[in-house]
This record gives structure tokens, sequence and C-alpha cells, in this order.
């Protein structure tokens, strides 16, 4: 019967406040798209998942917070004012996640490509990767502190008011930005020269690069893309939540649910998987036992273990076409 | 008559297409393999030789059709939904095309694994070896030096698999499949990057597991002198389909496979 | 001249990019209330003493070793061959020897004896406690885990979750957890020990049949995915496990053989001698399962699963004992943890402690019993010895930084750890193909 109750309640709640959960969702959703992928574009080109990501992530979000704090300092951003903060942090996040992204490439995989190391070392060194940058993050700007970036908008700033739901600027900047991005990033990989570069390589490697196709720099360009949206996910998501040192693990892993939802090395796939993610973890909320959001943690990591194991192909399956 | 022919058959392969997203790589397949012949599957690059491998080995898991291993004291098995392993169990063993022997293991250990029984748990076993983990040790060990010296590699028995030449690694594979003890053995290219002295080498061996072992033997192979020197019957697979089935001299007359395969090959040696 | 062709410089380069780098871990840690770039700033600009004997700036410091590094290299690059052929030489005694036989018999009889004798010399509990505690449960989990990732190369990073079973199945049958007991009066710690592993290793089955299908990395996620959810699900059951404050005290063992009454308390060098005697146990059972034809599947699947299965070898059912195997060994760590430490909470099973783990079986190497034993103790002993002095700025949280580096640099340059098993160098060696890569070569991206 108290089962019961706490089923009927979780409707309840979702009933008067749908809206609310659906814009919570969609702006989540909006964020892990864009870590999402980045997953899957790597695993695309290298066949492996890339453990360090979240971290990459991470790095850029920092960079967004602490240049809208430098810029900002008490103040609180207006107008047109708010809206080149926003560019300003998305370019900042970009630019210093795709350096951190190629750092990374260099230090933990290149070195094993070049020796054809078995996978079990590229896992280990990512992992090691994600270690390192967490850790150092963690001396420069304190362990499991969460730092907020500037004001850009007025804290709680209503932009409009929809089926009597109030939506809240930051939703609105934060799935406009990841439409665009998702966008852009769509056509790059399948319209431009460098796209079908990368799709090449993730088809099958050896052959493209007999075909001329420069291997090593595919890659990077790889990991710049992947790690450009990250690193402007990592700032949408600080305007909300802050940026915490630790922050890549626990968003790194909805984002790789996503991507394996979406089926891994599918693009598309990727950002529909977040999407879903996003708007998952927000409709949970009410169904979480005692009100502990914990719960909603534990649905999320039980649908990545439950897809892994029942169809790890992802629900649009995968675009190369890999055996499972 | 027919009721004749069957009880012959060690494999039968009925009507197997095999699709993975929209590429069919094969397409109504049957085959039918007699019990001790040495029969041999062409065909181009591409033509869906390997698939057709992996299908009747368990790799792979065709969307239709049926595969039927007849064991000789064993009913008749259904290979589609089988586990690799089960179809290794039950008697069809098989090499690669590119070979995939234990770098970590040497050439004895590389025999062995093929040797042992892997159906039980054993774990007690591997623990307290009790006299039945001891006889089970012996026997393996046993098989382990007969092969060696089948297949020529007696004195490399501690080397491991890559410092050994092509030609002896290719001897390895065939004693690791033999090892399982099988009744019918599949080889994929077995004599593929080997020079002309080991190409001959290997051809006398294939002949010697279906002579001396009583192994029915399936091949493919690339090099066509091989196959028609080995080869009692031929299966010719273009674009995923059988185009031509009969014995080397059949085949070698067949214009569709002239047209489809061999015409090219032809020019190659005249050239 | 070699040495500033461009080649050369662009090692520099790479050098210096590493130098700086290494600055910033050793030093400043910044704050979250100050600028972003306060600890970096200190890292390069606060003045340091060298050696003694004059004080500059730590930017300085690192440059000139960077060049001084830089310099090395170039004028060991061109007698590269020549160097490392007197090395081999120079080495080729004392493997010759260590490959022997009797000389590995020796060994291993004085490292006994020394184990033995050990707490006749550490007289302070404090060290004695750290040893059981800090190296002696870590030498348990990375046995175990070496069964896991170094036999059959599955890579799981949710090791942790067998030290939690063992550990907090000691607590609920001892009567510590608010779950209602099993049975009417609490069990002795001692009757723990199989009931734990065994706990483990069933967990171990169970986490392992639906699991193991997956390929590699996908199986990397998935068990990092069930130990979050094991945390969480402790932390917020608290009616059950204590949540995050943890148990209520666990008793410790106490052996009543009638005869013989054996009190394991505050002392921990009991402790010690239970731990080495298990220690010892699960080193000859590994052993002799990896010499079996267990061992040889394991090999077989970590390397070519295909090939496994086209010779008969189930690949599951082997993954599955893997981690049933394992398990025992981290089961036992958390049983022995849990008696010792006197109580159990989820800060104790992180991942974290996965990694932590995990590091030891690569640093000692892959696959190498007696290596995974050894490295579990240096690195273990270091850790212990900058967590309790706290050298050069060293602060407690920063371990993982060095650990994350470690990682990286092992698998770049010695990926089969400091003593390589036999068959996994080989395995390492034959990934390399016939090209020797050189670490020289690395370092700089030459292309081999």
């Amino acid at each position: 019967m108290g089962f019961e109750h706490f089923w009927l309640s979780g409707f309840d709640q979702i009933h008067t406040a749908f809206w609310t959960y659906l814009a919570v969702g969609l702006q989540n959703g909006a964020v892990y798209a864009m870590i999402a992928v980045g997953y899957t574009l790597v695993y695309g080109v290298l066949g492996l998942i890339n453990f360090a990501h979240g971290e990459v992530f991470m790095c850029g979000g920092f960079a967004g917070v602490f240049l809208t704090r430098d810029i900002l300092g008490d103040r609180t951003g207006t107008g047109w004012g708010s809206v080149a903060l926003v560019l300003a942090g998305i370019a900042i996040g970009a630019l210093v996640s795709a350096l951190v992204a190629i750092g990374v490439e260099q230090a933990a995989y290149r070195p094993l490509r070049r020796r054809h190391a078995p996978k079990l070392a590229f896992l280990i060194s990512a992992i090691g990767a994600s270690y390192f940058l967490q850790t150092l993050a963690g001396k420069e700007f304190g362990y499991g502190v969460n730092i907020f970036p500037g004001q850009v908008f007025e804290p709680g700033q209503v932009m409009f008011t929809l089926f009597g739901t109030t939506i809240h600027t930051i939703t609105v900047v934060s799935i406009i930005a990841a439409i665009v991005m998702l966008v852009v990033a769509d056509r790059i990989v399948r319209a431009t020269r460098l796209g079908r570069g990368i799709r090449a390589v993730s088809q099958d490697a050896e052959t493209s690069s007999l075909m001329g196709v420069n291997i090593d720099r595919t890659i990077t360009i790889t990991f710049i893309l992947g790690g450009a949206l990250a690193g402007a996910a990592g700032f949408l998501y600080s305007l909300q939540s802050g940026m915490v040192q630790n922050a890549g693990t626990e968003i790194g892993i909805y984002a790789f649910t996503a991507a394996v939802l979406g089926g891994i090395g599918n693009l598309r796939g990727a950002a529909l998987g977040g999407l879903f993610i996003g708007l998952f973890g927000s409709f949970s909320v009410p169904f979480a036992f005692e009100g502990n959001v914990q719960w909603t943690e534990i649905y999320t990591f039980l649908i990545l273990v439950l897809v892994l194991i029942i169809r790890p192909t992802g629900i649009l399956g995968e675009r190369s076409g890999r055996t499972a | 008559m027919s009721d004749q022919v069957t009880t012959d058959l060690i494999i039968r392969a009925e009507k197997l297409t095999l699709r993975f997203g929209g590429v069919v790589s094969l397409r109504d397949v049957s085959i039918d393999m007699r019990r001790g012949e040495i029969l041999a599957v062409i065909g181009p690059n591409g033509a869906g030789k390997t698939s057709l491998f992996n299908s009747l080995s368990g790799v792979y898991q065709p969307q239709e059709g049926s595969i039927t291993f007849m064991a000789r004291d064993a009913a008749p098995l259904s290979v589609i939904g089988k586990k690799a392993h089960q179809i290794a169990q039950a008697g069809v063993s098989r090499t690669f095309q590119a070979s995939r022997l234990f770098s970590a293991l040497n050439v004895f250990e590389n025999i062995k694994i093929g040797a042992e029984d892997h159906r039980g748990i054993g774990l007690v076993g591997a623990l307290v070896k009790g006299p039945g983990t001891r006889r089970g040790e012996h026997q393996s060990d046993e098989v382990v030096i007969k092969l060696l010296e089948f297949v020529g590699l007696t004195r490399e028995a501690n080397l491991i698999a890559s410092q050994l030449s092509y030609g002896a690694r290719r001897r390895l594979e065939i004693a690791r499949a033999l090892a399982t003890d099988p009744e019918v053995i599949l080889l994929d290219e077995p004599a593929a990057g080997t020079n002309p002295s080991e190409k001959l080498e290997l051809a006398e061996l294939i002949r010697r597991v279906r002579d001396e072992r009583g192994v029915s033997v399936l091949l493919i192979e690339h090099d066509m002198k091989l196959v028609m020197s080995l080869a009692e019957r031929l299966y010719v697979l273009n674009f995923g389909s059988v185009i031509a089935e009969g014995s080397p001299a059949d085949v070698r007359a067949n214009p569709v496979v002239i047209d489809a395969y061999l015409g090219s090959s032809h020019e190659e040696t005249k050239a | 001249m070699t040495m500033f062709s461009p080649a050369n410089l662009k090692r520099l380069f790479l050098i210096l990019v590493i130098t700086a780098v290494v600055a910033v871990m050793t030093g400043t840690p910044g704050s979250s209330t100050a600028s972003p770039t306060t600890g970096v700033h200190g890292s390069f600009l606060e003045r340091v003493s060298w050696f003694g004997l004059f004080v500059a700036p730590r930017w300085l410091l690192f440059t000139t070793l960077g060049v001084i590094v830089w310099l090395v290299v170039s004028l060991y690059r061109p007698r590269a061959r020549s160097i490392r052929r007197g090395i081999d030489t120079a080495l080729a005694l004392p493997k010759a020897l260590a490959t022997k036989r009797s000389t590995r018999v020796a060994l291993m009889l004085v490292a006994l004896v020394v184990v033995i004798f050990l707490p006749k010399f550490v007289h302070e509990s404090f060290w004695m406690y750290l040893i059981v505690e800090q190296i002696g449960v870590w030498i348990l989990l990375a046995l175990g885990l070496n069964v896991v990732v170094g036999f059959a190369g599955l890579l799981d990073l949710g090791f942790a979750a067998f030290y939690a079973i063992g550990a907090y199945t000691t607590a609920w049958l001892t009567g510590a957890l608010p779950a209602p007991a099993l049975f009417h009066h609490p069990i002795p710690t001692l009757w723990v020990i199989p009931i734990g592993i065994l706990a483990a290793m069933i967990f171990g089955v169970l986490l392992g049949t639906p699991t193991l299908r997956l390929r590699g990395d996908y199986l990397a996620i998935v068990t990092l995915g069930f130990a979050l959810i094991i945390d969480d699900f402790v932390e917020t059951q608290s009616g059950v496990t204590g949540g995050g404050v943890g148990s209520a005290p666990v008793p410790h063992p106490a052996l009543n053989l009638g005869f013989w009454h054996f009190h394991w308390g505050i002392t921990p060098t009991p402790y010690y001698y239970l731990c080495l005697v298990f220690i010892i146990v699960f080193i000859i059972v590994f052993t002799s399962l990896e010499r079996s034809r267990i061992g040889r599947a394991w090999v077989a699947i970590r390397e070519d699963e295909v090939a496994a299965e086209s010779v008969g070898i189930n690949p599951l059912k082997y993954k599955v004992m893997a981690f049933a195997v394992g398990a025992a060994s981290g089961g036992f760590g958390g049983v022995m943890s849990a008696g010792l430490v006197g109580i159990v909470n989820p800060g104790l099973f992180t991942f974290q402690i996965s990694v932590n783990v995990l590091v030891l079986v690569i640093f000692g190497g892959m696959g190498s019993i007696w290596g995974v034993a050894l490295g579990a103790i240096v690195i273990q002993t270091a850790t212990s010895y900058l967590d309790n002095y706290q050298p050069w700025g060293y602060q407690i949280n920063d371990l993982y930084m060095y650990i994350g580096a470690l990682l990286i640099i092992m698998m770049i340059f010695r990926p089969a750890g400091l003593l390589p098993s036999r068959r996994r160098a080989r395995e390492f060696a034959a990934a390399k193909g016939d090209e020797q890569v050189h670490t020289d070569e690395v370092l700089t991206g030459d292309q081999p």
C-alpha cells in the first residue's frame, strides 16, 4: 500500500508540474547530448571509450566559470551584455576543452597507438588521464567545492511563461545553444571534407589510410570537435549548477549512457540519447524514495546497465555496424 | 537411395541467408558435405566464403536456413543457434584466415589448450590435483606429443608462436584444431602467406589429415593450383550465392565459373 | 649538429612542457576562494631553496632541470644502442640468476623469514597497524583483481564491491548493522571468514553472469555503473546498512577451540599473522590455477575470444569463474578490514579504491602474482609515507594525481609492469609487432 501511494504521489507531482519537469529535462538533456556526441565521435575513430571525456567537460566548464567571474565581478549581466557573456563563456569553454582533449590524445592515446597496444592498455591510460585531470583541478580549485560563474543573468530570471509555467532564461539559452552546436557538428561530420575523413576512419581505418586520409590528423580533429562540444556544455551546465572538480565522473557517465542508448558511433543517436537521459532524470525525481535524489542516479545507472546488457548496440543501432 | 546419401553426409547446410544491416553476404546457400571428403569452397574476394565458414562454426548466426552436423555417434546437431564453443565441442573444428594463435603461450601449450576438456568446471581439480586431474593432464600431453609429431613441430615445442615461420604457424593452427578431436575441420585459407615449398608441405599435411586421421576437410583457398590438386569436390560462390558445384574438372569447364572467377585468374597465370 | 636539429628542439619543447606540468603538480595548491590562477602562479613564481645552495623562483629551477634532462637525453641518444647493450650485459648475470629455480627458492625463503619476524622489529603498534591495513589488505585485493584483469583480461572498475561485500557481511553477521541479524546470537568474526568469502564469490557469479558477455570497454563501464548503484544504494538504505555513517563497532574476532582460546584484540600483530597466512594461501591457490588448464583457458580468452571458442572454450564460464575466484580474496580483504578497523562504511569502498587496486596490479605487472604483491608493497608503502610525512608540500588529496600520471606512464613505457609475467610480456611484445619502440622515440613522437 505504501508503494502504491508512493507511485501515485509521483504521478501526481508530474501531473501538477509537468511543464517544469519537461523544461528541466530538456535543459539537462541539451548538456548531456553535447557531451554524448564527443563519446560517440571518439568511439567512431578509435573504437574505444574515452574515459577522460568527462574531465574534458569539467575543464571547459571551469574556464567559462572563471571567465565570467573575471569579467563580471560583483555585477550582474543584463540584456546584450548577457548574450555576449554567454557566447564568450561557450567560446572559452570550447577552446580550453579542445586543448585539453588534444592533450589527452597526445599523452594517453597516441603513444599507445604507435605501438599497437592492446585495448586494455588504452582503457587504463585513459582512466589515468581522467584521474590526473580531476585531481589537478581539485588541487587548483579546491576539492569538492562547487564554484559558480559570474551572474550572467539575474538568479532565477524568467524569460517567459508557458502553460502557466515560468521558463527560465538559462533553460532557453542552453537549449538554443545546444541545438545550434549540434546541428553545426552534424553538418561538419556529414558534409565537409573533415567529416568525410572522420567517417572514413570510423568505417575502416586501414583502408582510409591507404586512400590518403591522414589518420593522426583525423583523430586529432575528432578530439577537438568532441572536446569543443563538451567544453561548451560544461559552461552551460555551470550556469545552472556551477562546476566542481569531480563533476566529470557522474555527468560523464550520464552522457556515456546517452551515447550507448543512441547506438555508440551514431552522432544523431547520441544527441537523442542525451535528450532522453535528461528527460528521464528529470521525470524520475518525483519517484525518488523518501525524496532522496540519489535514487534518480540509481535509475539512470540502471538504464545504463540494462541497455548495455540487453541491447548493447543501442536503440537506434550502431552506425559503424561493428559486431558486439 | 536418398537415405543412403543422407547418412553419408556429415554437414548439410540448407538455404542459408546471412545479412548485415542491408548487406546480404550469403543468399540461399546450400552445401552438402560427405563424410571423409576433401571439399573446397572457392570464389572471388567478398563472395561470402568466410561468412559461410563463420556461419558453420557458430561465429555468425544466419537469419534464414538450417545447418545440420551429423556426428558419427550422436544425434544430428542443428548448428544455428548454438555457440561457437558448443559446435567445437561437438566435433567441428576450424582455423582462421589470419593466423590467430595465442602469443602468450608456447607451441606445446597452444596445442594443449585444444586437447583439454573444457566441459567441466574443474576448479577443485585444478587446485587439488587428484589422480583424475593428473590422468587428464597426462592424456592431453600425449595428444599434444602425437600432434606435434604429426605436423612436424616436435623440435619447436618450446618456442612461442611469433618465433615460427609462416608455414609453421599454419601447421600449428591445424594441430590446435585437430587437438579437439574433430570429425570435420574447416580450413580458412590454410596456405595464405606461405612460400611455394611450404604450400606443398601444407597440401601434403591436409591430405594426411583426411587419410591418416579420418577427418573430413572443408577448405577455402585462393591458390587455384592447390585447390585443384587437393579438393575432390568444389563449390563456387559469387556475390553470396552458389554458382557451381562439382569435381575440379567440371568446375574448370563450367562457363559460368570461368566468367565469374577463373577467367581473370587464367589471365593472371598467363601473364 | 644534431643537438639543435628540429627534432631535438621539439624534444626540448616537449620536455619543458612536461617539466611545467610537474612544476604545477608539485607546486602550491590554489583555493576555491582566490583567483583561479593562484596555484599555477605560485607554482612558478614561489622562491625556493635549491638543495640548500641558493634561493630562486621555481620556474628557473624547473627549467634548469628540464634543460639538464634534455642535454642528457641528447647526449644519450646517439649512443643509445651501445648504452642499452651495456645495461643488458650488466643485467645478464642477475637476470640469469633470477630465472634459476634455486635462486628463486632462496629469495622466497628469505622473504618468508623476513615477513614472519617482521613484528619483532616493528615495535610501534601504529606502524604495525598500517602494515596490515595499508599493505596486507591491499595485497589481498590486488591478488584478487589480478585474477580478473591479469589472468582473464577483464577490466573490472568495481572491484571494491567485492571488498564491500566481505566487510558488510562481516558487520551483518556480527550484529553491527541495523539490518535484522540472521542468527539469534551474532556469530564470532572468525567464523565469518568462510561465509564472507563465499558471499563475495556468489556475488561475483551474480554480477558476472549478465555482464561478462560484454566486450571490454562496455564491461568496464557496466562494472563502474554497478559499483555506483551499490554505493548509492548503501548510502540511501540507512535502515539496513547504516547509510553514510556506517555500521556499529564490529567486534574483534575470537577463536575458541575449547582447549585453546584466542582473541584478536587491539594489538595488530595477530591480525598481521592472520593476514599473512591468507596471503600465502591465496598465492598458492592462484599460482596453481594459473598453471592449470583454467589458467591456459584464461590466457586464450583474453588474447582472442573467437579463437578460444574455436577450441571449445566457453568464454562466459571462464570469465565468471575469474570473477568468482578474484572475489574470494577481495571478499577476505573486506572481512579483515572490518575486523581490524572495527567499522564499515561506504567511504571504504569508493570508485577510487577500485582504481587504486587496479594501479597496484598494473604497476606490479598484470598476471604476475609476485609482481602484484611487490607492487602493492611498493605503492602502499610510498602512499603511507606520503600521507604520514607529507614531504615537499604534498597533500593527501594529491595522491590521485600521481596515480593517474603513473597509470599513463606505465602504459607507455612498461605496460607489463615491474615484474612482468612471462605470458603477459610475450603478449605485449607480440602486440608491438616486429618493431621495437624505444622509450625516447615515444617521448619525441618520432615515427619508429
